[in-house]
């Protein structure tokens, strides 16, 4: 894997070639509908949807984004729209690629009646299942390996999947409001779930035992992402309302540090291998953030509104950020 | 008590919604779409703030029984009565992704399937999907669900303002006029919230907004649009006709405007103020009380003791036609006066030794002790515990800051003491009911968090606060009124500066209605701690005038407690009649007071002649000159002490209710000391008086008048004086006993 290349805290946040590609509006598929429809079609909204997550193909040549309006394909690098593809929820809140990167896993929901994740076969991008167990939207899946996945709910359950017979092997329940994200540990027998009730809980698959509950966060916690670096103990950031982006080592239970941001973030994400965290915010800026010095390291506003969602390439760094009005924008810190 | 005083806002709001159903939208109220039925993109923008929140106002969604609750209902909050609009954006539109709204399929919303219980709402249903409320948010939503803020609200008018009803059939229509920012009007009344205090009394209907008033007083309806709440007063007779003079005097007792003692002097502004209201509400007032009942009341007030035997017959007996007004001047400059309201002024501010800091409490109620004594004026007092710095084991004063713990807490405790509001609601959300925000309430406590209250109080640079809703550093701010600058070192300087201005309209008025209270038995504002626009003055002139009165005349206490001492007013009896029994405000009559547990534990002791014992105090320390409320006392236990760790100003506290009442029947507080040697009753025996001289030297000490014919006869029929000497102190102390249990004892009349 081509590693990202590093941010340079050194410097001043104007000197990186920062290019926020949204290219043309022709192009982008920012605005591609509503700049051409407006007026002439009354059910076209004037204003789009937000992007409410972004994946990257395991190849690095699209980028799938999802909105109430389904899912949006765009090329990469050149965030072409490439198709839009119908999904059976009225929203759709989570997206993820299986580990051999041929399904992708679209969780979403009808709010406050049912939650789904629907299977697409990829590149095809044809629907091949749609599971429904939740009673509120799913808002994260993750894939434990290709044959099982687990989802997230407002409805503040997680269920984990047998997808060859489509049925959930496991409910795990102890999240006392919605849970908004997950992630699995390397050992793939560890779950890390977060969400409203402000903790960081830490499940035992093995024996469906809640763990631990770490409750550093004083607001909701928005997004998890686990370092992908294995040396060492296994190591978690969360993002919560309260401002913090939080180091954690689940297994044994430590906050090691946090770091305080200007605005929330919403999203996060590890860079260059688990050197940095960059991290989608409310203020519709990114932010990075140095793991051992917990300082913020830099700064782009990306987008006008909130910044809801970032993805990070696979191979040459590049992020992807989105946002309200459909908006989606590749960012190069290099 | 703070879970009980937003209890109660809670319940009342509750109470409103029970009592008149669950409020939702009339479908026949007027609605915007076009003919066909179609909402077009093209409508007037949908401004969030002004045309939005209004409707989550009006239906209750924003109300603290539902999303308004500070953790939301369904994990969806609003800010309390959309005192954040921002928030509620925020809520509605971005939490969860945008769950909330959908722009593909507005009907789909969230926001729209959940009030119109087309999916389960715990709310159950409140807007209907062809009413207006809901033609709003899906036109907001098919613009794009935009924050459009065009104009800001500047003020809302109401109609009627203030309304006498002469007959109860009569309607009321009221309305609502907001007046915004770029000079616009607009007809609000459909979205304002109309909530009568007392349900029972006015009803409005929730969708003409007609009111209709059930029963006679004075009603307030809280009328409620965006951050405004407005009070309409309206006024309904007591009695269908004023009693006329031709009524004979021997069965009515009292006639308007006849209401004074022939002996007792007015007060212009206080007479006048409360008789207009009383004639407005053709109530009639009672007759004015006795020398005796005057006598005993003054003097308990003025100084907390009971007239001594000696002074009643002295008082009886004199004939000067100014002798009350010659009683109050010497009251008011007695030793007992300072020792009293030194009393009341340290359960103002709390005295208490916190910790076992009774060096500290000991130093501020002495320097206390010394401000009451010396006449110094409240605004020089409030001036010195704000500013106060240095050992608080020999600097009084600033014991100021070791009352309560944490800058937020002083804030509040600041508030109410000194502006007579409750800021602490502004803690978590901006106060439902007032003008108060959380930024009021973060930056007066951001001002104090720069005081170090260790023994050393001392001014702390690095000292901040956290703004919950900034999650930054609270900027200093005179509630209310400015903010000061990030860099002040010590904000107090300007807010004592400001607090005792002489335009300030909080501190003046919270006292002298506190001061009124203190004479009269209920204050022009109740609570005392709870000024507001929404909680109105019953006497708001007159409530003006006192406090003017007080600045002009350099804040003295005494002043104004002689101004009010000397009205007839205060001169009226307790005693009713039919047309002003009910009267529990308007001051027709007077109303008896409890005494403070320190004033009726010294008058036990004093009627008895028997000293109680306080902790490690000399033999003979009054209760009211105790400086530390927790000195150890099984009389002050029984009688409902005030430990004033907080505010002491709630009278259950005061008064200790049922127990006090039983353990002056049964207990041992009276009974094993009524007889004791040496006591009143047993010198008095020893001395040969006879048993109905004993009679009346009680009477005179406890009551501070004569046995009336009827009370002698009674007591006369019950000591036999050919009983043996014990048989008759028996039944003395029976005499004794009875007159200490007896309501015209425990109460100022």
């Amino acid at each position: 894997m081509k590693r990202a290349k590093s941010f340079n805290p050194a410097l001043p946040i104007f000197s990186f070639i920062v290019l926020l590609m949204s290219a043309t509006p022709a192009i982008t598929g920012v605005d591609f509908e509503t700049q051409t429809q407006q007026g002439t079609n009354p059910h076209q909204p004037t204003v789009m949807p937000p992007i409410t997550s972004l994946v990257f193909s395991h190849d690095g040549k699209a980028v799938v984004a999802c909105s109430q309006a389904g899912l949006h394909v765009y090329d990469f690098p050149t965030l072409k729209l490439q198709r839009m593809i119908a999904v059976a929820a009225r929203n759709v809140h989570a997206l993820a690629f299986s580990p051999d990167g041929d399904q992708l896993a679209v969780g979403g929901g009808n709010p406050a009646t049912e939650g789904t994740i629907e299977i697409f076969s990829w590149p095809e991008g044809k629907s091949l299942r749609v599971l429904k167990r939740h009673r509120d939207s799913v808002t994260a899946v993750a894939w434990r390996h290709a044959a099982s996945l687990a989802s997230a709910s407002l409805d503040r359950d997680i269920l984990l999947w047998d997808l060859s017979t489509g049925t959930p092997t496991q409910r795990l329940q102890g999240h006392s409001r919605g849970v908004s994200s997950l992630c699995f540990l390397n050992d793939t027998a560890t779950l890390v779930s977060t969400g409203v009730d402000q903790n960081v809980r830490v499940w035992n698959l093995t024996s469906g035992e809640l763990i631990r509950s770490l409750n550093n966060h004083t607001l909701p916690v928005n997004d998890l992402a686990l370092r992908p670096d294995a040396s060492g103990l296994p190591m978690v950031i969360s993002a919560g309302d309260d401002r913090t982006v939080r180091f954690w080592q689940p297994t044994i239970g430590r906050m090691v540090k946090f770091a305080r941001l200007k605005a929330a973030p919403l999203n996060v994400a590890w860079l260059d291998n688990g050197a940095r965290i960059v991290a989608a915010c409310a203020d519709g800026a990114i932010r990075f953030v140095e793991p051992d010095s917990v300082e913020v390291t830099g700064e782009v506003q990306v987008l006008s509104g909130w910044a809801y969602s970032l993805a990070v390439h696979p191979t040459d760094g590049s992020i992807v950020v989105g946002g309200p009005n459909a908006q989606v924008r590749r960012i190069i810190t290099d | 008590m703070k879970t009980i005083q937003l209890t109660l806002v809670a319940l009342t709001l509750l109470t409103a919604s029970i009592l008149w159903g669950p409020v939702h939208e009339n479908t026949s109220a007027a609605n915007p779409a076009t003919s066909d039925g179609s909402i077009s993109k093209a409508s007037d923008p949908i401004d969030f703030e002004n045309d939005l929140v209004p409707i989550f106002t009006k239906f209750g969604c924003n109300a603290g029984a539902c999303h308004g609750a500070a953790a939301g209902r369904g994990e969806f909050n609003l800010s309390l009565f959309g005192g954040n609009p921002q928030a509620d954006y925020k809520a509605i539109v971005r939490q969860f992704a945008g769950r909330r709204i959908n722009l593909m399929h507005p009907e789909e919303s969230l926001i729209i399937l959940k009030p119109t219980a087309q999916i389960d709402h715990g709310g159950g249903y409140v807007l209907d999907e062809a009413g207006e409320g809901v033609h709003l948010i899906r036109t907001w939503i098919l613009q794009g669900a935009r924050y459009e803020t065009l104009r800001h609200l500047a003020h809302v008018e109401v109609s009627p303002k203030k309304q006498v009803i002469a007959n109860l059939e009569h309607s009321i229509q009221l309305r609502a006029t907001a007046h915004f920012s770029d000079g616009t009007t607009e007809d609000v009344t459909r979205w304002t919230v109309f909530t009568p205090e007392d349900t029972s009394a006015v009803g409005i209907n929730t969708v003409t907004a007609v009111a209709r008033v059930h029963r006679p007083g004075r009603h307030i309806i809280l009328a409620r649009y965006l951050t405004e709440v407005v009070p309409i007063e309206f006024i309904v007779p007591l009695n269908e006709v004023l009693p006329q003079k031709t009524e004979p005097e021997t069965k009515r007792k009292a006639l308007i405007p006849k209401s004074t003692s022939l002996n007792h002097p007015k007060d212009l502004k206080i007479d006048g103020e409360i008789l207009k209201l009383l004639s407005t509400l053709r109530l009639p007032v009672s007759a004015a009380a006795d020398d005796a009942t005057f006598l005993r009341r003054v003097t308990l007030d003025l100084t907390g003791r009971v007239p001594m035997p000696d002074a009643a017959i002295a008082f009886l007996a004199d004939s000067d036609p100014n002798k009350r007004a010659t009683l109050v001047d010497t009251l008011l400059q007695s030793d007992e006066f300072n020792a009293y309201w030194t009393l009341q002024l340290a359960k103002l501010l709390r005295i208490h030794s916190e910790g076992g800091n009774t060096q500290g409490a000991f130093v501020y109620h002495q320097w206390l002790s010394e401000q009451i004594r010396a006449g110094v004026g409240y605004d020089q007092i409030a001036r010195s515990v704000i500013l106060a710095t240095g050992d608080s084991h020999e600097i009084g004063p600033a014991n100021f800051y070791r009352t309560v713990d944490g800058a937020g807490e002083q804030a509040e405790f600041m508030s109410e003491l000194f502006m007579g509001t409750r800021l602490r609601c502004a803690n978590c959300h901006n106060h439902p009911l007032d003008k108060w925000t959380q930024d009021d309430y973060h930056g007066l406590a951001a001002i104090f968090a720069k005081i170090e209250s260790g023994q050393i109080v001392k001014i702390k640079p690095s000292g901040e606060v956290i703004h919950p809703a900034t999650r930054e550093k609270a900027v200093p701010r005179i509630p209310g009124d400015r903010f000061l600058s990030n860099d002040v070192a010590d904000g107090r300087v300007e807010l004592v500066d400001w607090l005792t201005g002489s335009d300030n309209p909080y501190f003046a008025t919270a006292i002298v209605n506190r001061l009124w209270k203190a004479m009269m038995g209920r204050g022009l504002v109740e609570p005392v701690d709870d000024f507001r626009a929404t909680n109105p003055a019953t006497h708001p002139e007159l409530l003006t005038a006192l406090a003017d009165d007080f600045v002009a005349h350099g804040y003295d206490l005494r002043w104004t407690l002689r101004r009010i001492a000397l009205s007839a007013a205060y001169a009226r009896s307790a005693d009713t009649i039919p047309e002003n029994a009910t009267d529990d405000r308007f001051y027709s009559h007077a109303l008896q007071k409890p005494l403070a547990p320190e004033v009726l534990a010294d008058a036990i002791s004093d009627v008895l002649g028997v000293p109680d014992v306080y902790g490690d105090e000399p033999e003979g320390t009054r209760a009211i000159s105790l400086f530390d409320p927790n000195t150890e006392s099984e009389a002050l236990d029984i009688l409902g002490r005030c430990a004033r760790e907080a505010s002491c100003e709630t009278s259950a506290e005061i008064t200790g209710g049922l127990q006090r009442k039983l353990h002056l029947f049964n207990g041992e507080l009276l009974n094993a000391r009524i007889g004791v040697p040496d006591s009143r009753l047993d010198t008095l025996v020893s001395e040969g008086k006879s048993p109905m001289e004993i009679v009346n030297e009680f009477y005179l000490a406890a009551l501070s008048r004569h046995p009336t014919d009827t009370e002698q006869e009674f007591w006369k029929q019950h000591i036999n004086t050919t009983a043996s000497a014990n048989s008759q102190k028996a039944v003395l102390e029976d005499v004794v006993w009875s007159l200490l249990t007896c309501n015209e004892f425990v109460v100022t009349q």
